[in-house]
């Protein structure tokens, strides 16, 4: 059995928990100087936020995470140009970039994606999700009616694939047409970039059995979530290729569950909640920043590690992690829950890229 | 106003010369057993290198020997210049990205993020250079299925909506090939430097796009009176408009310490041509279609192909490039001086930049940085003409 832990990175607004107003660390601007002026700035303009992310990059790979998640958010910077510049400068950790169906031709996307792949030694990955709301996607330059979603997204996908495991692809679809496609010489037999799916609706559940490598959950309680997982498994075994579970979730992880209980509520607060839980679990507490995951684990380390190995147990393959500020956090989880949630699981140490 | 001049990055491989065809700088070798090169030079090699790092090796030369930055061309068989330009931000100081795109490839919503992500990630270094297809089924290779002068007119559009997104605040537009509602860049991305527009295309749908749009329309070298026309019919198609617009060259040089030094290099490279080698350019010389840049660049082939000097245009410029790299047919050739003058000459008929290359492009960076940029006049070399007469 082989796990994968993913790191996530913010691709805007990183800063301490209990900071009420989300920074672009690294990044000054002339008329709100950081320092007061009786202190001298030596940093000037010479630093922005790309500097941050390289850093939480490489402390992910640092601290033994096996790949990077980074989100596509409409508020952030680009998934693809974080990606790329995150990969030149890891060595090992996979870098899945996130994005949508209705980001251009896929052939387009599929030849970039090649010079991703040789660059990197392969370790380029696909996240594609299409938001849910009209109005969201009508500002994208998006106006596909919902049920057209997964039509479009399997045709992706699936030129895509074709034009770069084979030559001579002739493809005419609904959303895109190809003829005679495929890439030559050495951009061709590279490897097809991982596709994660994601969703919980019988219609994502359907694509993924098709189409996907691994299929994303959100957080939900292990008990609630295991009937979609099972679902999954069935209609990919149906199907006859295997699709790996994932299980994209937040973390907030202190020494004592105390602390961590602590730390949860106040961030709780400062988002408005008045009805809190009283001890460590599952909250519904959304991160602040980029992309946060629908639910949030807060404990102590042993705490996290044995419900992270309960939803190992029950099939999860890949765990998509994240936690602010990302940097620090991912030093914490790095040190105190993985190699002791990877001795459990009977894992040897992060698997080879 | 001075001249800009960018370098080229080869996104297919090359040969270490003009008179070698093995393409071993990168993996395009078609050749089994060429193994005279490093693993990390041939790509893909098992030691963690890869084509990428001798592409940055390029890129920081040209950084370095004064260039702006480089063209990074994007063919069915190269890399992809936005992958290149996101990989080496970070490893580059003030090498300036010049991506050839075409807009029809992407969401415009999802290029405008990118760009202005781009520009964060390096300080502001993208620029593009635009594109609009050489139609036939090559477009259709690609995914798009929209007719040569529709392409144009779409690549217009993509261009007035990345300017309205870049503005900042709600952006809505509702043209023939885009539709936006309530877009907007975020706060984050904002106030970043629109990337300078290099437009290449010669046809007249080109032109009247590029008269909208362009910093700089850019054109493959052409005769020189050719060329002259070809600048002032857009300048005055720019002017009607009450824009500004520059005018570009690319151009593919051999600078030797000597013209004969230079010529020995191009008869070389010649000689080593195989009849197939003939027979391929022969066949491609014939061929439409509907690029018409494309037809203009083969309109000047000689009918025999026996002597490298048939191809001589001008003094100092070549037509016969392509047989020896693929690519455009026209190159200067000459002494350090003499490219300098020929370079001179255009920026005289119209010329604000340049884009040159030559191959191998690591150390041709240098040499020409050091040997040919310091000898270039801009535009004072107009003045002390002037002077002189006067
Ligand atoms: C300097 C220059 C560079 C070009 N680079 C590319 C390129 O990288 N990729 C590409 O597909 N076409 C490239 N082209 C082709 C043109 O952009 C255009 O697609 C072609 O000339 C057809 O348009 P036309 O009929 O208006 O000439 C280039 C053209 C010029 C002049």
């Amino acid at each position: 059995m082989t796990i994968q832990f993913y790191w996530q990175v913010p691709t805007r607004g990183d800063g301490r928990l209990a900071d009420a107003a989300v920074k672009l660390r690294g990044e000054r601007s002339n008329d709100q100087p950081y320092f007061t002026a009786g202190v001298t700035d030596p940093r000037g303009r010479q630093f922005n936020y790309y500097d941050h992310l390289h850093q939480i990059g490489k402390a992910a790979e640092l601290a033994g995470f096996d790949g990077l998640l980074v989100p596509n958010d409409p508020q952030g910077e680009e998934s693809w140009i974080v990606a790329g510049y995150l990969t030149r400068n890891t060595r090992r950790v996979k870098v899945l970039a996130a994005f949508d169906s209705a980001r251009g031709s896929a052939v387009y996307a599929a030849k970039n994606a090649v010079s991703y792949q040789r660059y990197s030694n392969s370790r380029f990955a696909w996240q594609i999700a299409t938001p849910a709301d009209a109005a969201e996607r009508r500002a994208n330059g998006d106006f596909i009616d919902d049920a057209d979603i997964p039509q479009r997204t399997e045709e992706f996908v699936t030129v895509a694939r074709h034009v770069i495991t084979e030559t001579g692809y002739s493809f005419k679809g609904r959303f895109f047409e190809v003829l005679e496609g495929g890439f030559k010489g050495p951009l061709s037999g590279q490897a097809v970039p991982q596709v994660f799916l994601t969703g919980q609706t019988a219609a994502d559940l359907a694509v993924s059995a098709k189409l996907a490598d691994v299929h994303v959950f959100g957080a939900l309680p292990l008990a609630e979530l295991k009937p979609h997982l099972e679902r999954l498994l069935e209609l990919s075994a149906k199907a006859r290729r295997p699709v790996q579970a994932a299980l994209r979730i937040d973390l907030l992880v202190r020494e004592t569950a105390a602390e961590a209980v602590h730390d949860a509520a106040r961030q709780a607060r400062q988002q408005g909640q008045t009805a809190l839980p009283d001890q460590a679990g599952l909250w519904a507490l959304q991160t602040p920043g980029t992309g946060a995951a629908r639910a949030t684990l807060v404990g102590d380390a042993d705490q996290v590690i044995a419900t992270l190995a309960d939803y190992a147990a029950a099939g999860i393959r890949v765990f998509q992690l994240g936690a602010v500020p990302a940097l620090e956090e991912a030093y914490r989880i790095g040190e105190q829950v993985l190699p002791a949630l990877r001795a459990r699981l009977g894992l040897t140490q992060q698997q080879a890229a | 106003m001075a001249i800009d001049i960018f370098w080229r990055i080869p996104t297919h491989g090359e040969p270490s010369s003009l008179c070698n065809k093995l393409h071993h700088r990168g993996d395009w070798s078609q050749q089994e057993g060429d193994h005279i090169v490093h693993r990390g030079l041939a790509g893909g090699g098992s030691d963690g290198f890869n084509s990428l790092d001798y592409i940055a090796e390029v890129a920081r030369a040209a950084e370095i020997s004064g260039f702006h930055g480089g063209l990074i061309p994007s063919f069915p068989m190269t890399d992809e210049p936005w992958a290149i330009s996101s990989f080496l931000a970070r490893e580059t100081s003030t090498f300036r990205f010049m991506i050839a795109f075409q807009p029809g490839f992407l969401n415009p919503v999802t290029a405008a993020r990118m760009t202005a992500s781009l520009q964060r990630a390096s300080n502001g270094r993208a620029l593009f250079n635009i594109i609009t297809g050489g139609g036939g089924p090559a477009q259709l290779w690609w995914g798009d299925v929209a007719p040569h002068d529709d392409r144009y007119a779409r690549t217009t559009e993509f261009l007035d909506v990345l300017r309205g997104l870049w503005k900042g605040g709600s952006y809505s537009h509702h043209g023939k090939f885009y539709q936006l509602e309530n877009a907007a860049l975020p706060e984050q991305l904002l106030g970043q430097d629109f990337p300078e527009i290099y437009f290449s295309g010669s046809s007249d749908a080109a032109l009247v796009s590029a008269s909208q749009h362009a910093d700089f329309y850019l054109s493959w070298l052409e005769p020189f009176d050719q060329l002259k026309e070809k600048f002032d019919k857009v300048k005055e198609k720019t002017d009607k408009l009450g824009r500004k617009v520059k005018c570009a060259v690319r151009v593919d040089i051999v600078a030797r310490a000597t013209e004969e030094e230079a010529w020995r290099e191009v008869r070389r490279g010649f000689e080593n041509l195989t009849d197939a080698d003939k027979e391929r350019y022969a066949r491609f010389a014939q061929q439409t279609g509907d690029s018409v840049g494309a037809n203009r660049q083969r309109s000047n082939t000689p009918k025999n192909l026996d002597n490298y000097q048939d191809f001589i245009l001008h003094p100092n410029v070549w037509s016969g490039f392509s047989l020896l790299r693929g690519g455009q047919t026209n190159g200067i050739v000459g002494s350090y001086e003499q490219v300098a003058e020929r370079l001179d000459d255009l920026v005289r008929l119209g010329a604000d930049s340049f884009i040159l290359a030559s191959t191998p492009h690591l150390e041709e960076a240098y040499r020409v940085g050091e040997e040919v940029l310091p000898l270039l006049q801009g535009h004072s070399a107009r003045n002390s003409v002037l002077r002189a007469v006067g």
